[in-house]
């Protein structure tokens, strides 16, 4: 138990170094951390399918295409945030802090245990069987992505 | 059970209150983009955490599998957006967008 709430205290500091940092390569990187630890406390959840993507996906594919925007965007990177945006954030973020603390102490033991009948079967069953039309979805949207992709950088015709 | 899976969601509704600050705060656009991935952390681990509270992790892992696809679609798109706009205003600045108003 100690592992994973010292796993998710670093997942919340990475996240807000990630938007706090100024240098965007930087918060990039703390980006990747992040997702790495989130894909650590997977793993501990028993979801090694989730992870692996987690790590994989988010951690690698994100992080690259990150880097690459921040290199072809080298010289406007340097946009001036507003000055109150650092300070202000210590205030709101303790204060959301206690709030939630509060609140989750407060529900503790009011909301029953959530039931369920425990499944049965391998994650690729689930995901075939159960969630067939999921997949559909997703490549739709893949191919919905790899489309505007292609719109956005698509180039001139000679008479424009 | 319960109790592990209201930890979850307290440290979800931190991340989702980190990038929903940097969405308001922040003028750079990949500033800003970081904070829609921060939010989507926050949803994920809820998304797991619901499942592994309640025996379905199976279920949750599917579910989990489909948003990481859409994150992936929703990131390579905005960064083209991104890449588009910084040639066309030659900056990153968020306010900058603002001068097609009116």
């Amino acid at each position: 138990m100690i592992l994973e709430i010292v796993l998710l205290c670093g997942l919340v500091l990475f996240s807000v170094a990630a938007v706090l940092f100024r240098d965007l390569l930087k918060a990039a990187i703390s980006l990747a951390v992040a997702s790495l630890l989130l894909g650590i406390i997977f793993f501990l959840m028993k979801a090694p399918y989730i992870g692996a993507f987690e790590i994989s996906v988010v951690a690698g594919l994100i992080t690259v295409l990150f880097i690459v925007t921040i290199a072809l965007t080298k010289t406007g990177g340097d946009v001036r945030e507003a000055k109150a945006a650092s300070w202000i954030f210590p205030l709101f973020f303790v204060v959301f802090l206690a709030l939630d603390f509060f609140v989750m102490r407060g529900l503790m033991g009011k909301i029953p245990a959530l039931q369920g009948t425990p499944e049965q079967g391998a994650f690729g069953e689930v995901l075939w069987k159960l969630r067939t039309f999921d997949l559909v979805g997703q490549i739709g949207v893949i191919f919905a992505g790899v489309l505007a992709v292609l719109a956005l950088f698509r180039k001139r015709d000679k008479d424009e | 059970m319960s109790n592990i899976w209201l930890l979850y969601s307290g440290f979800a509704a931190v991340l989702v209150f980190v990038g929903l600050y940097c969405l308001l705060s922040m003028r750079n656009l990949i500033k800003l983009f970081i904070g829609i991935e921060v939010i989507s952390k926050g949803i994920s681990l809820a998304l797991v955490a619901t499942g592994f509270a309640k025996d379905h992790i199976l279920i949750a892992q599917a579910l989990a599998v489909t948003f990481i696809v859409i994150e992936v679609s929703v990131v390579a798109t905005a960064l083209a957006i991104i890449i588009n706009t910084y040639r066309h205003t030659g900056s990153l600045d968020v306010r900058r967008l603002t001068k097609l108003k009116g």
